[in-house]
């Protein structure tokens, strides 16, 4: 999120798109009821009438897979009708920047296409750069090849009848979403737009975030309250883990992991960190080289030396994809050797979980860490396989749950907030740090003893948690903050400050590149510091009224609570919002008031030390056309994978970055219906944590399917009916919930149903189901892998599996 | 019954704005984690959208009742608390012969189950039908909603209300009421303009506000003045029937003996037999 | 030759019938120890929807003024003081005692909590119509049990408790009509309550009203029905003669019953009559066959007078009773669209074999205890030492006078 849970009170509009907060995050409505109550309204973009929706202003149905369409139409709109927050779009966005002669976009592709390698030259969609290195602008925004009017001719394709006729959307419906939230684009309307899943699961998920974000920056409403991009995120730590370094190719606080070329330090340094020539741009990125030799420094500690450059031949280098999607894969090949699952459950979560399942049979050995035992840990007794063959060896872990320990957890706000252990570990479970503690330890021991090919980068760590039985956790989360190596003298500004060795370092503007300080994770830099815990505040003051809490847990970057906040001010520094401001520069004091501004320089306007409010750019401005996407500057609308529809916009049927696997099929004939799966309340994910809940199981007992009354009544269902759902992967049985809330789609003229389920169920557990990951394709978005979850094709037929 | 005078103002009250609600079911969930009540076994639905268990019973002292439905084309998927409505002036408590519930000060509806003789006169009073039986048992006792008295009483919320997110305010009774009545009145588009609990049955510590008519979601239809008034007019004429009753008839019996007498007495003068042999006869 | 095979020579002594009649009492003894067994839930087809059935409507709503006719007779016998009723009045007392006794039989196997029924003593709710009933009942049948030492006393030759109870006979008549009286139309307080749950046909505030002045009428009836059945099944006196002093009574009651149900439906109901079908039916057969027509029955000199009429009106006037009770307690309170409760086979063995007790003692009672015997103006009490039947009715006195 660009802002946090309670600043969804300061929104004029909520927009609700691809995701479904009152069922798979509840609390977020006690904020979002606050925003009605004050006269905000609320509108809901999903395929079925949601919980979610039945609390909405304005609800539009939308066929899974077609946001862009959708988003675009909206940009369009905005566009179009003069609805645009233009100040902000002139100087905060890239709106204004020229682009290259060689940029063209046609037929559904952009330029540079290679059909060959399913892939474009990302260089040809540049910037024009002045004489000095610096991109050109036409603050008029006039220029026929600057990126306002190229977007707003890519857009210009995108009118309320083509969106609703690839949507599925009614035509009035569309309108009304579009008028009511691009009512926003005024300097004192804030408009937020939430999102999770029924945006990310897409072969074009990335893009899907990229039109969202879009049209927020057209409308002014990044960096505001009330306004931003926000991603509801999932798990509850799943925040904490991303900033950790989640992803395959990424390390903590979003530093590039080295890829397999990447053998040298300086080169290293010299490719992951931008420049910028224009002194307005604070390029934050800039920093890149202090945090990645703090980051160095905390792993290796004394090891890591200037000489050795840190010991930055430990890092692996990653030299292929290793998304989830990919490990399978492999491990289906029998490529893999043993697997560790740490709070994972692969046989139900991933797409097409026969395959992943079968892929389990091949491994010399599994352990499982989790509460529960799940489908993974029995994978070797699932329906239809006979054990006896199976010669997977598993061991499984007992694991302390989130109230048996201590430690931080850090929520889609970005609030890390710190937990006391409630309660002991029920039985032998231990805490996953005294797990990972004891497997380091052993494997260590075991490098140290017997040596091995490449044994440094695991006897040279630096692991001092402690000797007690239990790691300390606080240890751990002073390590992730970082301090002192040596005696320092730092000048910032007109301050002198002083450090001793061993001195917590009080934010990540005084990390070093030359091995003074540590940090193991440099955003979560200032979390832990002289002060003590910041994650344990509990201070529930709220100076600013706009509940920002600054005392409440700690929140990265710097306890900023709305990032990007820059934004909100006019180049001047007052408040586009002067009854919401999130900051304001008081002209006397020289100094900003409110939240913790992005970066302490004086407005943009100021000549010396005025910065552009996107910092993380080169550029310092938000990008309305994207440079480093893989798949296009704009979001362009492609049909997903499996699609009843052809695209009615462009020849080009998909994303054409995204490779078709063997296990798709279009068929409509065999395949006529979309299958869409999702969440609800009462379950959660693969359903180790709640289908042996007996509490839960009792309020949904089934794995059921939700359908149209129009589709029942063609195939003959009734409601509780036993029914079969058919897709080219596999086939389950479920009990059909016939509903007017979900309803057909009228799409390019015809009528598409849909057959709507969660994917709770499994076969470990108090109440047992198919999954409906039997059904889901293995094929993921261009950027970042994640599976299309949301929309294949499939069929349903009275009676089950069984029948 | 309520021990004492007590001022409805100040019973803590619910109120439950279904516009709010969102149907998660926390409050369900939070009420069988409190109360330790066992999980109900279920099978797919038991009633529109994903409601479930079938009914309120002995494990089940609070359920979300889920409507989804169309009306002019549009869907309505509308979720509501059903509990104990805490009245003012219990009928549950007013018809137990041994005063098993009672009404409290604070505002809760609490039940003594040392004293329940299990004759579940409570269950048919209920204008709500909330008071449920340990049918599982061979001697049951009631059981219902305790509006968690034990938390009240310790100056904490019920544990529904502490669970759900939305919906569910809690505090003084005419403060709940003024802020109801705050509500409907400036938002009459969102909000069906009643106060349900506000009246019915007398007052009641539950309050709801509704988006749709009160009927479309399934509440019952309730008598305005307090249950006990409806009995209460027959019985507070128990003594006086009973002493009237006993006054007529002894007079009756005075009279038609009298009359006896004096008509033996004629025959006596008249017949002149001896006096001690009919005397003996009476 | 024990006591057990003395018994049981006695009982092959018996008629088949009652035979039958022990057998079914046994059972719904076994089907009561049942019930304590295994629960309510299990025996029973009561449920939440359904908290009371067939023991609460049948074994106390309706047995309650079935057993009416002690209180009643005993007013019209002893304080109108037609004194030639008083035969009337044991047989009633008896029907009373045992009526009231299986009651509260009744009442402990529905209680969740039987071996707390002493709670209605320890904590007062004078606010629970339950609680008046609960008084009444002991109180009541404390009063029965009493009455009943009457031909206990004589039967064993207890003279000094048998003047008390004579000298009693009087205040305990009055008594036992002021409690009757109360519990009586307290019964109908009972379903006061269910305001919104009672069909109107049925809910009005002259509802106890209503019960108390039907079961006036139903005692007098039940006096008529089971002296009738006893004179022909077990060879007792024909009372025909005083049966027919009663039917002229009843009208009386009735027409006021009619009068007072008439205006409560047309001033003080409070919603629809005519909105469930069934519901109307069974308040038309309650009316018409239980009210109206016997009501026009016992205005009828010559059905007065008959024998067989008489019963039949009674049967008539109990037939209405019961349903009037069911209609109450239980059909009128079925909501529409509710699923529909039928009693289990425990539930119906336990209340058939209350009423197979209650035939059964009656009958046993009157095997062994001077009960019909009983024409007060045929017994001889002066003599301090033993008292004896005199010879047939008037003569006898006149005999007992020349003694
Ligand atoms: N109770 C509960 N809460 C949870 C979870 C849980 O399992 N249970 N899981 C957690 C996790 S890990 C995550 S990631 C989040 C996910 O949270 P959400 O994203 O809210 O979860 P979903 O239900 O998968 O998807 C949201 C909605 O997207 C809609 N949808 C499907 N396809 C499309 C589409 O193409 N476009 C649009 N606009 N909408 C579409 C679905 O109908 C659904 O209502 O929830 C978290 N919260
Ligand atoms: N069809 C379909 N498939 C989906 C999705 C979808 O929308 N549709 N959504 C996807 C999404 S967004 C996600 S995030 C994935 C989730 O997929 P998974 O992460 O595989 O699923 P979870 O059930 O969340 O697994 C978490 C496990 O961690 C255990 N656990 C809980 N707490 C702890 C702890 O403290 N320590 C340890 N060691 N274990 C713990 C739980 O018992 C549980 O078994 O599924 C994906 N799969
Ligand atoms: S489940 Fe937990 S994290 Fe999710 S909304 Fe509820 S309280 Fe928040
Ligand atoms: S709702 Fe029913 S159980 Fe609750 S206090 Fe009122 S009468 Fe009693
Ligand atoms: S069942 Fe218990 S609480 Fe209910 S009325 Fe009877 S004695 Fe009172
Ligand atoms: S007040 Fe307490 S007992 Fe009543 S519903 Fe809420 S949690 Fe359950
Ligand atoms: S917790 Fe609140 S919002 Fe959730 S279902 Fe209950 S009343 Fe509704
Ligand atoms: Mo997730």
């Amino acid at each position: 999120m660009t802002n946090h849970w309670i600043d969804l009170k300061n929104s004029d509009a909520i927009f609700i798109i691809g995701c479904n907060p009152a069922e798979n995050h509840p609390i977020s409505f006690k904020w979002i009821e606050k925003a009605m109550d004050d006269g905000g309204k609320l509108i809901v973009a999903d395929p079925r009438y949601t919980r979610s929706a039945s609390k909405a202003d304005i609800y539009a149905q939308l066929r899974p897979g077609t946001d862009i369409a959708f988003l675009g139409g909206m940009i369009n709109y905005a566009l179009q009708n003069n609805m645009i927050h233009e100040e902000y779009v002139r100087e905060y966005t890239n709106a204004a920047f020229i682009i290259n002669e060689k940029f063209n976009f046609q037929d559904g592709l952009f330029c540079s296409f290679d059909d060959q390698e399913k892939s474009y030259d990302l260089k040809s969609w540049a910037y024009e750069n002045d004489a000095a290195g610096n991109p050109k602008r036409d603050m008029s925004m006039k220029d026929p090849r600057c990126v306002y009017q190229l977007l707003k001719k890519h857009y210009s394709r995108y009118d309320a009848d083509m969106v609703c006729s690839i949507t599925g959307t009614k035509k009035e419906d569309f309108l009304k979403v579009a008028k009511t939230f691009c009512a926003t684009g005024r300097a004192d309307k804030a408009g937020t737009i939430l999102y999770a899943m029924g945006i990310t699961q897409s072969t074009h998920g990335t893009q899907n975030v990229r039109a969202v974000a879009m049209l927020q920056m057209l409308l002014g409403n990044i960096g505001i309250a009330g306004g931003g991009v926000n991603a509801l995120r999932g798990e509850s730590n799943v925040q904490g883990s991303t900033d950790y370094g989640l992803l395959f190719n990424s390390l903590p606080g979003y530093l590039k992991l080295p890829e397999f070329a990447n053998t040298d330090f300086k080169a290293y340094i010299e490719k992951y960190t931008p420049k910028t020539k224009d002194a307005k741009s604070a390029n934050w990125w800039g920093n890149t080289p202090k945090y990645i030799t703090s980051l160095l420094k905390a792993w290796y500690g004394d090891n890591a030396t200037p000489e050795n450059d840190f010991c930055y031949n430990y890092l692996p280098k990653w030299s292929s994809n290793y998304s989830y999607s990919k490990i399978i894969e492999r491990m289906g090949k029998g490529e893999v050797e043993g697997l560790v699952c740490m709070g994972m459950n692969p046989a139900m979560g991933g797409p097409d979980s026969n395959s992943a399942r079968g892929a389990l049979d091949k491994l010399k050995w599994l352990v499982t860490v989790d509460l529960w035992q799940t489908e993974t840990s029995i994978f070797w007794k699932r329906p239809g396989v006979n054990p006896k063959d199976i010669h997977t060896e598993v061991f499984m872990l007992p694991a302390a749950s989130s109230v048996e320990k201590e430690g931080s957890i850090s929520n889609s706000g970005r609030w890390a907030q710190w937990r006391y252990k409630a309660v002991e570990p029920v039985g032998e479970s231990k805490s996953d740090l005294w797990i990972i503690n004891q497997f380091f330890k052993r494997v260590q021991a075991l490098y140290t003893k017997d040596k091995g090919v490449f044994p440094e980068p695991i006897t040279k760590l630096a692991w001092n948690y402690g000797d007690g039985h239990e790691p300390d956790v606080h240890l751990v989360a002073k390590e992730i903050n970082g301090y002192f190596t040596k005696d320092t003298t730092i000048v910032d500004k007109d301050k002198t400050l002083e450090f001793k060795k061993g001195d917590q370092v009080p934010m990540f503007k005084y990390l070093q590149a030359d091995g003074s300080t540590t940090s193991g994770c440099w955003i979560y830099c200032g979390s832990y510091t002289k002060e003590g815990n910041q994650m344990a505040r509990r201070d529930a003051s709220d100076p600013t009224g706009l509940g920002l809490f600054p005392k409440w847990s700690w929140c990265w970057p710097l306890n900023r609570r709305i990032i990007y906040n820059r934004a909100s001010v006019t180049p001047d520094g007052a408040p586009f919002n002067p009854k919401r401001p999130v900051i304001a520069w008081d002209a006397l004091e020289k100094k900003w008031k409110g939240d913790v501004p992005d970066g302490p320089w004086p407005p943009m306007k100021d000549a010396k030390e005025g910065k552009y409010p996107f910092i993380m750019l080169a550029e310092g401005h938000g990008r309305l056309y994207a440079l480093d996407m893989k798949d296009g500057p704009f979001p362009e609308h492609y049909e997903p994978m499996e699609s009843p529809a052809r695209n009615q916009l462009s020849k080009v049927q998909n994303n054409p970055l995204v490779k078709i696997p063997a296990n798709i099929s279009s068929d409509l004939v065999k395949f006529p219906l979309i299958g869409t799966t999702y969440r609800m309340t009462e379950h959660w994910q693969t359903g180790g944590m709640t289908r042996s809940l007996p509490w839960l199981v009792e309020l949904v007992p089934d794995m059921f399917v939700e359908i149209s009354e129009s589709l029942a009544k063609q195939k003959g269902i009734k409601k509780g009916d036993k029914v079969k759902v058919t897709t080219e992967r596999g086939a389950i049985e479920a009990v059909a919930l016939v509903t007017s809330r979900l309803k057909p789609f009228n799409v390019d003229g015809k009528s598409v149903e849909q057959v709507g389920m969660p994917w709770h169920f499994g076969y470990s557990g108090l109440a047992k189901g198919d999954s409906a990951n039997l059904l889901t394709p293995t094929v993921g978005c261009a950027n970042t892998n994640i599976p299309e979850f949301k929309a294949f094709l499939c069929n349903i037929e009275k009676g089950g599996t069984k029948a | 019954m309520s021990g004492g005078h007590i001022d409805f103002n100040k019973t803590k009250s619910f109120l439950i704005d279904t516009t709010k609600c969102t149907g998660c079911r926390g409050c369900q969930v939070a009420c069988k984690q409190w109360n330790q009540l066992k999980a109900e076994k279920t099978v797919f639905f038991s009633g529109e959208g994903y409601q479930n268990p079938p009914a309120m019973s002995e494990y089940t002292f609070t359920r979300i009742k889920f409507r989804d439905y169309q009306k002019h084309g549009q869907n309505e998927f509308a979720f509501y608390k059903e509990m104990c409505m805490h009245c003012n002036e219990p009928a549950c408590a007013s018809v137990c012969p041994v005063g098993a519930f009672k009404k409290t000060a604070e505002g809760p509806v609490v039940y003594d189950e040392k004293r329940c003789i299990g004759c579940r006169f409570c269950m048919v009073a209920c204008p709500f039908g909330i008071p449920k039986y340990e049918w599982s048992k061979a001697f049951p006792l009631v059981r219902k909603c305790t509006g968690c008295y034990s938390r009240v009483k310790e100056g904490l919320q019920p544990a529904c209300a502490t669970a759900c997110p939305t919906a569910i305010t809690y505090g003084n009774r005419a403060d709940m009421l003024q802020e109801a009545e705050r509500r409907i009145k400036s938002r009459p588009d969102r909000y069906f303009q009643a106060i349900y609990g506000k009246e019915e049955a007398g007052g009641t510590s539950v309050l709801y506000l509704t988006h749709q008519p009160l009927d479309e979601l399934g509440f019952k239809q309730v008598t305005k003045r307090p249950l006990p008034s409806y009995t209460w007019q027959a019985l507070r004429l128990v003594p006086g029937i009973f002493l009237g009753v006993g006054g007529t008839l002894s007079a009756i019996t005075w009279f038609q003996h009298r009359k006896e007498r004096i008509r033996r007495e004629e025959e006596f003068k008249n017949s002149r037999v001896k006096p001690e042999q009919k005397e003996e006869d009476q | 030759m024990t006591a057990a095979k003395l018994v049981i020579n006695e009982i092959k002594g018996y008629h088949r019938f009652i035979q039958l009649m022990i057998a079914l009492t046994g059972v719904g003894a076994l089907a009561a120890l049942a019930r304590f067994i295994f629960g309510l839930g299990v025996t029973t087809n009561l449920n939440d929807t359904y908290p009371w059935g067939l023991w609460i409507s049948f074994d106390v709503v309706t047995s309650v003024p079935l057993a009416a006719g002690a209180f009643t007779i005993g007013v019209v016998a002893h304080v109108f003081h037609i004194k030639k009723l008083e035969p009337l009045v044991r047989p009633a007392i008896i029907t009373g005692f045992l009526g009231y006794s299986l009651v509260c039989i009744g009442l402990l196997l529905d209680l969740g909590q039987p071996q707390r029924g002493i709670n209605v003593l320890l904590y007062w709710n004078v606010h629970s119509p339950m609680f008046e009933v609960s008084m009444c009942i002991m109180a009541y049948t404390t009063v029965l049990t009493l009455e009943f030492l009457h031909p206990v006393a004589e039967r064993f030759g207890w003279h000094l408790p048998l003047r008390l109870l004579r000298t009693l006979e009087i205040p305990f008549a009055i008594l036992a009509a002021m409690i009757s009286t109360l519990h009586q139309s307290t019964l109908g307080t009972f379903f006061l309550i269910a305001v919104d749950k009672l069909h109107n046909l049925w809910y009005n505030p002259l509802l106890p009203l209503q019960f108390w002045l039907s079961s006036i009428f139903t005692g007098l009836s039940i006096v008529i029905f089971e002296a009738s059945l006893v004179h022909k099944y077990m060879g007792q006196p024909d009372e025909s003669d005083l049966l027919a002093t009663l039917t002229k009574i009843i009208p009386w009651v009735m027409g006021v019953y009619i009068a007072v149900k008439a205006y409560a439906l047309a001033f003080l109901s409070h919603g629809p009559l005519f909105d469930r079908p069934v519901l109307l039916a069974l308040f038309l057969v309650e009316m018409v066959i239980g009210v109206f027509v016997p009501f026009c029955m016992y205005l009828t000199n010559r059905i007065r007078t008959d024998k067989k009429l008489q019963l039949r009106a009674a049967s008539f006037v109990l037939f209405g009773l019961v349903l009037n009770r069911f209609n109450v307690s239980m059909f009128g309170m079925e909501q529409a669209g509710q699923q529909i409760y039928v009693p289990s086979v425990i539930e119906s063995l336990v209340t058939m074999g209350i009423i197979s007790a209650h035939i059964l003692f009656f009958v046993l009672i009157a095997k062994y205890f001077p009960i019909f015997e009983h024409h007060p103006e045929a017994t001889d009490y002066t003599i301090p030492d033993h008292f004896r039947k005199l010879e047939k009715g008037s003569e006898g006195l006149k005999a007992a006078h020349e003694a």
